[in-house]
Order: structure tokens, then C-alpha cells, then sequence
């Protein structure tokens, strides 16, 4: 029983669609763009959150060791500082592994080269590289590491503030965010007061119908539920075109965002996809629930029968 | 059946459309009420129908008290009680087949049983030859049978008719009243709203008369006086 209305609702909902083409048409163009616009910030903030979080990556600390530290006292100092709370990794890179490492980076500067053919020993000694679990936490990681016991040991210790370009990313985005928060609220406002009118005309159109509907004993659902019905036509249809525009934007500054970052790798598209659900799912859920809405309020205004 | 106790509808101030009418009407009657125009003939049906409620009083149909019947209810006692109007309502885009079948529909009645029902309806109203036409595709007297099937469908215990020959010549005026006795004949209660005074005349069965919202005249075996 209830299939069978909503089969006949269905079919009465593409029936309306056709009958109104242009109107259908306005609709979907305007749920478009309001997806779109939501889109574009969901973008902005996927884009900037994996900007600051791969600056934010780079951040540590590197301690360099004297040469003649040796293995185990290095191996004390790490498990020490592995103690305190606020260190998220530690990372031991011996002086071999310096060496080794020194070399292959500088494997085409001849003099460099040289120079390292010359001594006997290895003039590198091995390094600690410290990553705390938050930004915050990185001046008493650094206040630990000062400790007096250590100065002998340690022939210098490395931090680069990343402050002033995770501030910079926050400020350029959070402009674009605030423009784009208009723009989308503009959208949803028109978007909402088009598919409330759509209803409503929709209604007003049918009320010769709709009153003979109610008449014979049609409930407010039956009459309701094919013009729901047709604005969530509506609304998916506008969804799916809003995914393809969508997609064909990431596919253009996904190329970008590769040089932005600096070489790290930021896959928006795959982003988009393994969220898919949740953002495209929620904004046809918005539309379904602003049809119902509006519905109901044409329905009272043009039924009171 | 129909049990009307002091029932009043105030439109504004000054509109008083039924003053404080009382009218029992008992299973299977053919009741008509008559009147002037103006004189609340029509608000007595809307208020069956629960199309509007009354100020005062209290309305029952079929021992369900509908004064003050809630909003999700109203569906269900329109589906217990055939209406039809001078206007006859007609979807003029469904055929007579599908405005017929619209009435069940909106129930959720099965293909099966509307293709069962609607012929045997519209058997009893004689256009089981026209199925197929539109609205306007049929005479006045035609359309007002199409809306009586329609009415019919739910095989309701009431049939409400407001001027049901209000646009139609003597000939098919008469055909739709022998119609509706027709239908009194097989058990429904028929209440008929009419300016026809030779209609109500030779019906001879009981006669309402209303005055200016209120019952002024209740005969057995009535006549339009007025
Ligand atoms: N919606 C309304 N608002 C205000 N007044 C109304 C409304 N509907 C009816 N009336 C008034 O109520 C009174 C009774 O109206 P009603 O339609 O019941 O008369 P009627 O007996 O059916 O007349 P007719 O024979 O012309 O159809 C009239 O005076 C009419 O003007
Ligand atoms: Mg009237």
C-alpha cells in the first residue's frame, strides 16, 4: 500500500517535471550552484587544514651528537627524553647512517668528495630527531634538551619555528573561507526561497486537483508527496551535476597543489572520494529537508480543506 | 445517521451561515433540504465534511462525533461519505475511467481492485460504455453521473448532494435524481440539497426547509413551500 502511493507519486512527480520544464530547469540550475558554492569551501578547508598539517609535519627538532658519543650513551639520552610526555617520536640516525646519508646527497660535488676522502675518521656524529605531538609543546621538549648534563654531549641542536607560515596559510584561507561562507549563504538563501516557491507554485497550479484530491479522501502525505517527491528529482539531479563540476575543478588545481605544498603529496580528489558520502550525502539530505519544509508550509497555505 | 445538534457557524459577526439547527436524519432516509439561497444550505455540507467545524454543537455521522475530529482523521470520514456538487469536480485531464479510479487511488486501493471496482460503479451510473472519454467529452447530465460513481467507489453509508441538478435541464435533472433514489434504494442514506421545487415535490419524502441558518420547517412528507 504504501509502495503503491509512492509509485503513483512518482510517477505523477515526472509527470509535473515535464509540465514544467523551465521552472524545473531554474531549480536544478540554482541547487547547482549552491552545492557548487558549498563545494568550493568544503575545498578551501580540506586544502588549507593539509597545508598547515604538512607544515606542521616538517617541524622537529634534530640534536647532533658529538663525534665521540657513543652508541649507547646516545641510546640513553633517547629513551630519557622519550619519557616526557610531550614526544610524539624519536627518530636515531647513526653517525654511519649521517655519513652514508651525507654522501649520497653530496655525491656530485667533487670537492665535497674530496674532502671526505682525506679524513680517516667520520667526522659526523650520530643525530636525534625529535617530533612532539603538538606545536605548543615543542619549548619545553627544546628546555629538556638544554639540560646542562647533555651540553657536553651535544655539539648543537637544530628548531625551525614554522609559526609565521602556518600563520600566513591562516590568514589567506580563512579570507577565502569568510568570502565563500557569504557566497554559499547567499546560495542557500536563494536556493531555499526558489524551492519554496517552486512548492508553492506547484501547489497553487494543482489546487483544483489537489482540492478534489482531498475531497475524495486523499491524506496531506498523498497530496504532498509528489511535489516532495519532484524537488528531490530535482535536487539529485542537481547533485550529481554539482559532483561533476565538482570533480572537474579538483582535476584542475590538483596539479597545483602538489607545487603549493612543496612537494608533498595532497590528493584532494582522493579526498573528495573517500568522503563522497558525507558531503555530497549531507547536502541532498539539506535539499530533501528544505522540500519537506516548504512543502508543508505551500500545502497549510493553499489547503485549508 | 446524520445527527446535527444545535449547530451553529458564525462566518464573521454578522454572517450567522447555520444558527442553532438540530436534524436527526436515520439510517437509509432520503432526506432534501430546500431554502432561499444565501440560507446555509451549503455550510450544512461542508460541515458534514468537515470542510469547517462548527462554533456550537455537535455532529455525528454514523456514530462517529465529528465535532472536533482531528485534522489526520478528516481523510477517513471523506472516505465513508459521497459528496457531489453542482460543479461536479471533474479532473478534466483524467478520463471518466480515471477519475473514478483517482478516488481509490489516494486510498491506496490495488490495480486489481480499481479495475474491479470502477466498472461496477460506473455500471450502476450507466457509462460503462464511456470509460474512456474526457469531462468534456460528456453532457452535464453525464459529468454529474461520473461524480456519483466517483462518490460511490468507497460504497459509502452517506451521499451528500449538494444541487447536484443545478446545471441540468429537466431531462437529465430527472434522470440523476431517479439516479439518486436508485442509490437511497440500495441502503445509502441520501441527504439532497435542491432549489428545485418540482423535483422536491414529486419526491415525496422528507422535506428540511431552512430560513436564514435556522430549521424552520421539518415535514414527513414534505413540500417546498417557499
Ligand atoms: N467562507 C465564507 N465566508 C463568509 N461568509 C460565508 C462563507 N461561506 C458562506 N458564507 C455566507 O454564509 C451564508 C450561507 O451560505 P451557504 O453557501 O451555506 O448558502 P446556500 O444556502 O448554500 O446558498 P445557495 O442556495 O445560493 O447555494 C451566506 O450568507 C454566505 O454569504
Ligand atoms: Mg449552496
Amino acid at each position: 500500500m504504501f509502495l503503491l502511493s509512492l509509485s503513483r507519486s512518482i510517477l505523477f512527480a515526472i509527470q509535473s517535471f515535464w509540465r514544467n520544464i523551465w521552472l524545473s530547469l531554474a531549480t536544478i540550475f540554482i541547487i547547482t550552484l549552491t552545492f557548487i558554492s558549498i563545494n568550493f569551501l568544503v575545498i578551501i578547508s580540506a586544502v588549507s587544514d593539509s597545508a598547515i598539517e604538512a607544515v606542521k609535519e616538517k617541524i622537529d627538532i634534530s640534536i647532533y651528537f658529538q663525534q665521540e658519543v657513543n652508541e649507547t650513551k646516545v641510546a640513553e639520552i633517547k629513551s630519557h627524553l622519550e619519557t616526557l610526555p610531550q614526544i610524539k617520536s624519536i627518530t636515531y640516525s647513526s653517525s654511519e647512517d649521517n655519513l652514508a646519508n651525507f654522501k649520497t646527497k653530496h655525491q656530485d660535488e667533487l670537492l665535497i668528495q674530496e674532502a671526505l676522502k682525506e679524513l680517516e675518521k667520520n667526522p659526523l656524529g650520530a643525530t636525534l630527531i625529535v617530533k612532539a605531538k603538538q606545536l605548543d609543546d615543542y619549548p619545553e621538549i627544546l628546555e629538556a634538551i638544554d639540560n646542562p648534563a647533555y651540553s657536553d654531549l651535544i655539539e648543537e641542536r637544530s628548531y625551525d619555528d614554522h609559526q609565521v607560515v602556518i600563520d600566513r596559510i591562516n590568514a589567506i584561507t580563512e579570507n577565502v573561507r569568510k568570502g565563500g561562507l557569504i557566497i554559499s549563504g547567499l546560495f542557500v538563501i536563494i536556493a531555499a526561497l526558489i524551492v519554496f516557491n517552486t512548492v508553492r507554485i506547484a501547489i497553487f497550479t494543482h489546487r483544483h486537483e489537489v482540492g478534489i484530491m482531498k475531497l475524495v479522501g486523499a491524506t496531506n502525505w498523498f497530496v504532498r508527496s509528489p511535489f516532495i517527491i519532484e524537488n528531490i528529482f530535482s535536487g539529485v539531479i542537481a547533485c550529481v551535476l554539482a559532483i561533476g563540476v565538482v570533480y572537474f575543478i579538483l582535476s584542475l588545481i590538483q596539479p597545483h597543489l602538489s607545487s603549493y605544498f612543496g612537494g608533498a603529496e595532497f590528493n584532494i580528489i582522493g579526498y573528495f572520494n573517500s568522503n563522497a558520502l558525507v558531503i555530497f550525502g549531507s547536502q541532498l539530505i539539506g535539499i530533501i529537508v528544505l522540500n519537506i519544509i516548504s512543502s508543508s508550509l505551500a500545502i497549510g497555505k493553499y489547503l485549508r480543506v | 445517521m446524520i445527527h446535527l445538534i444545535n449547530v451553529t457557524k458564525k462566518f464573521n459577526r454578522q454572517t450567522v451561515a447555520v444558527n442553532n439547527a438540530t436534524i436527526h436524519i436515520e439510517p437509509g432516509e432520503f432526506v432534501s433540504i430546500v431554502g432561499q439561497s444565501g440560507c446555509g444550505k451549503t455550510t450544512i455540507i461542508r460541515l458534514l465534511i468537515s470542510e469547517i467545524k462548527p462554533d456550537h454543537g455537535q455532529i455525528i455521522i454514523g456514530g462517529w462525533d465529528i465535532t472536533k475530529i482531528k485534522s489526520y482523521q478528516i481523510p477517513l470520514l471523506r472516505r465513508q461519505i459521497g459528496v457531489v456538487f453542482q460543479d461536479f469536480k471533474l479532473l478534466p485531464k483524467k478520463t471518466v475511467f480515471e477519475n473514478v479510479a483517482f478516488a481509490l487511488q489516494v486510498s491506496g486501493t490495488t490495480r486489481g481492485r480499481i479495475n474491479k471496482i470502477v466498472p461496477q460503479v460506473l455500471k450502476i451510473v450507466d457509462l460503462e460504455d464511456k470509460l474512456d472519454r474526457y469531462p468534456q467529452e460528456l453532457s452535464g447530465g453525464e459529468r454529474q453521473r461520473v461524480a456519483i460513481a466517483r462518490a460511490l467507489v468507497h460504497r459509502p453509508k452517506v451521499l451528500l448532494a449538494d444541487e447536484p441538478t443545478g446545471n441540468l435541464d429537466a431531462i437529465n435533472s430527472k434522470e440523476i435524481i431517479n439516479l439518486l433514489l436508485k442509490i437511497n434504494d440500495f441502503g445509502t442514506t441520501v441527504l439532497l440539497v435542491s432549489h428545485d421545487k418540482s423535483i422536491v415535490n414529486a419526491l415525496k419524502k422528507r422535506v428540511i426547509t431552512m430560513e436564514d441558518g435556522a430549521i424552520v420547517q421539518d415535514q414527513k412528507i414534505g413540500k417546498y413551500v417557499i
